[in-house]
């Protein structure tokens, strides 16, 4: 839903560094988001194919890499990600402690031509 | 010859959105205004429980109002007919959510030396203003009953994110299914911390104990704030 505007967010600060070092060419592209940053994949590819002609990020590939939320469960001392409707431990039932909260939108790098 | 290299940028994703968002803060904590981003689902009860919240304080606060909607200034007009100190309309024109900048520039119309605390209507919408720092203190997030109890399922972040929850509707609890234990597990998990209000906007049912715990998280009015909010909320 707010693919666009995480789009225009995210393409301007690749302009901002590419520029900023001397970039020709952005080639690459590598951000990571949560489950829980509810972005999708092709929403968001749809955006960059949109905004990025005429910048330095024609043609680039966005790789996405998907972090999810998982949970530990004390009782079976194991890690977990939910299934379905509940945040249950999917083994005992018990609702474990939020380890990793998936809710990340981070530029880890650009990989660039210069 | 071209050369090609890896540069490492590790910023968050909005961190231009986040910029702006400290500085609004700066603002709202030098005035000494408390504000609340309000999210939640279209009909859920955003501008229902501002105006009882209004109604509530009005003797302790002066109570200001910023909207977003994609179009229209009904509920500002809602909210001053009901009593606000001010109020300012913010069309967003299709965007889902605010963003920080459309606060900072709110800010040129409404003046913070005339409000004690400020609500922010965002977007009726559980998934995208949750990613949008306005520079608020508090993030309420309003859930009605009708909407169902699976909500956290299916949409986490804002319950995680969020400060303080507000149940609203819930004098249809019974009507709708609403599986009380089953709506606490799922927020629970996900954020065992806040404080969780359950009110009827219709009935006037649990509206005293939310305004009254919002109350002690505003600055007194008539204080010289500076120095008694500053450090007072976690940037």
């Amino acid at each position: 839903m707010h693919e666009m505007a995480v789009m225009n967010y995210l393409l301007a600060t690749v302009e901002a560094e590419a520029e900023r070092i001397g970039a020709i060419r952005v080639l690459t592209i590598n951000v990571v988001m949560g489950e829980r940053a509810s972005v999708f994949d092709d929403s968001l590819l749809f955006y960059f194919d949109l905004l990025t002609p005429g910048t330095r990020a024609e043609g680039a590939r966005l790789q996405v890499r998907r972090t999810p939320m998982r949970f530990h469960c004390a009782v079976c001392d194991e890690d977990y990600t939910h299934v379905d409707d509940t945040f249950r431990c999917p083994r005992c039932g018990t609702v474990g402690q939020v380890t990793d909260d998936g809710s990340e939108l981070l530029i880890e790098s650009i990989e660039v031509e210069s | 010859m071209s050369l090609t290299h890896t540069v490492p940028i590790g910023k968050r994703l909005l961190d231009g959105n986040d910029q702006v968002a400290a500085a609004n803060r700066r603002r709202f904590d030098d005035a000494g205004v408390l504000v609340v981003n309000v999210m939640a689902s279209p009909g859920a009860g955003k501008t229902s429980v501002i105006i009882r919240t209004l109604d509530a304080l009005r003797d302790h606060l002066r109570v200001g109002v910023i909207e977003g909607d994609i179009a229209g200034r009904i509920d500002a007009d809602r909210v001053l007919a009901a009593g606000a100190a001010a109020a300012h309309q913010i069309n967003t024109g299709g965007n889902c959510h605010l963003e920080a900048h459309m606060i900072a520039e709110a800010l040129d119309a409404l003046d913070l030396r005339a409000v004690d605390l400020l609500f922010v209507e965002n977007v009726g919408n559980l998934v995208c203003p949750t990613h949008w720092a306005l520079g608020e203190q508090l993030k309420l997030c309003v859930l009605s009953t009708a909407e169902g109890h699976d909500k956290p399922i299916k949409y986490p972040e804002i319950f995680a994110a969020s400060d303080v929850i507000v149940l609203n509707k819930i004098d249809l609890i019974e009507l709708v299914d609403f599986e009380r234990a089953r709506f606490y597990e799922s927020v629970r998990a996900l954020n065992p911390q806040a404080p969780i209000f359950e009110v009827s906007c219709r009935t006037g049912a649990g509206v005293e104990a939310w305004a009254g715990w919002l109350r002690a998280q505003a600055p007194a009015p008539g204080v010289d704030t500076v120095t008694h909010t500053k450090g007072r909320w976690p940037a």
